[in-house]
């Protein structure tokens, strides 16, 4: 009864919303609005402006770039927020109540040695091209972010594979602290670099004689935002595994 | 109705959005309205792409042998951040429901009801 | 011709959804979502987008569905 109810009410709520979509205008053509309003500049112009031929680099890094400062903003303190969930709680608990909470299984996993094999051996590959996808990211498809998950996700699966106190030493827990926040720190370089030089937080130089900084200034953003999102993504996965 | 054939991108995303909406609602268990959350956002950003879709379009990539039209390179950048936003707030949800176990020994939204 | 390709794959979406949430053991419901945010990739792939693509593989299919396999690990595994 209380399901029928819902899915009523959905079905009742579908039909503004199909009726709204169906009005937009139609899908694929060049004469949308979204489409002339100011994309023509970004696609026409964005190469030499913005010193990236791939132009949704030029987009999040150039024209976009107080948006990516937020966004690794977040991830940061959704970082900061589930070390203090899982760990703070873990040790107010261990003082104040020992005996009062539902305990936590955790048994060691065997791991076939078929897999073992395969990680091992494909791991510095996946690494090759992790740190190419990042480099290269503003002429071909790929970027800061793309390339810190996967060695995030690398490290995972070393985790996974030969146990987590093994993989923890790749990031050794004195340089993690300096690791995590990496993105927040470069853009905060960069960003003050132009408060300093040009004139507002994070402008990058269009013409004139500081032009050859933009390319290191990229550079250096998205070699934080790599570094970055490797450390917390995998600060994540270790916190929440509970081997700490 | 012809036009919702046109437009069928955006009616997918809208029934997509609507099924995630049924799970976060009617479902008990707090893992599987996670679950619901999560295909609710990515509905959102399928919505958000159908926005930039042009047909016949590369990717907006200059260099050699890329020629117009291209996609439209706006909603991509968008959805960029909100990926990387969604993986934050599943992050932080999950090891709240760890938590939430932990401390109570259940994960149902109806045995939850009035504890502290 | 790639019309009918793309509704073929919001027709897979669609299903992937509907077996998330009618899934009763939770171990299935993560791996089907990891499926979802496959299917979801390859959509982003063929329009036009290969940045999205790579995010989106990379975050979903991987970040994401060990997240949802590790509270699943320490959490219970049926739903009642």
């Amino acid at each position: 009864m209380r399901r029928a109810l819902i899915i009523a009410l959905l079905v009742l709520a579908a039909v503004p919303l199909l009726f709204g979509v169906s009005q937009l205008p139609p899908i694929g053509s060049t004469g949308n609005p979204t489409y002339t309003h100011v994309v023509p500049r970004y696609l026409e112009e964005g190469a030499e402006e913005a010193g990236a031929e791939n132009i949704v680099t030029a987009v999040i890094l150039n024209y976009r770039g107080y948006d990516t400062n937020g966004e690794v903003t977040v991830i940061f303190t959704a970082l900061v927020a589930v070390l203090g969930v899982l760990t703070f709680a873990k040790a107010t608990a261990a003082k104040s109540e020992p005996a009062e909470e539902t305990p936590v299984p955790a048994p060691p996993m065997p791991v076939s040695p078929v897999t073992r094999f395969i990680v091992r051996i494909l791991a510095p590959f996946i690494l090759l091209f992790s740190i190419y996808m990042v480099i290269y990211g503003h002429t071909s498809p790929g970027g800061g972010f793309q390339g810190g998950t996967i060695v995030g996700a690398l490290l995972i699966a070393v985790s996974l594979v030969s146990g987590s106190a093994q993989a923890k030493r790749l990031l050794p827990e004195r340089i993690r602290p300096w690791l995590q926040p990496a993105a927040v720190l470069a853009f905060a370089l960069v960003g003050v670099a132009g408060l300093w030089l040009i004139g507002p937080y994070l402008s990058f130089p269009v013409e004139g004689e500081l032009v050859f900084l933009r390319t290191p200034w990229l550079t250096i953003i998205e070699f934080g935002i790599g570094i970055g999102g490797a450390a917390i993504v995998a600060s994540i996965f270790w916190a929440m595994e509970g081997s700490d | 109705m012809r036009v919702l054939w046109t437009n069928i991108d955006y009616a997918a995303s809208v029934v997509l959005f609507l099924i995630g909406l049924y799970a976060v609602i009617a479902k008990g268990n707090l893992i599987k309205k996670l679950m619901g959350l999560n295909i609710m956002e990515t509905a959102v950003f399928a919505f958000v792409m159908a926005t930039g879709i042009v047909t016949g379009g590369d990717a907006p990539i200059l260099g050699k042998g890329a020629e117009p039209p291209f996609a439209n390179p706006l909603p991509q950048a968008l959805i960029l951040t909100g990926i990387v936003v969604a993986l934050s707030t599943t992050a932080l949800a999950l090891s709240l429901i760890m938590r939430i176990y932990e401390r109570h020994g259940t994960i149902e939204s109806d045995d939850l009801w009035g504890v502290e | 011709m790639t019309r009918i390709f793309d509704i073929l794959l919001y027709a897979l979406l669609i299903s992937c959804a509907l077996m998330v949430i009618r899934t009763k053991d939770l171990l299935g419901a993560a791996i089907i979502f990891s499926t979802y945010s496959l299917v979801m990739c390859l959509v982003w792939q063929l329009r036009g987008s290969p940045d999205v693509a790579l995010t989106e593989a990379a975050v979903g299919a991987g970040v994401t569905s060990v997240l949802f396999l590790i509270t699943v690990a320490r959490t219970t595994r049926r739903e009642r």
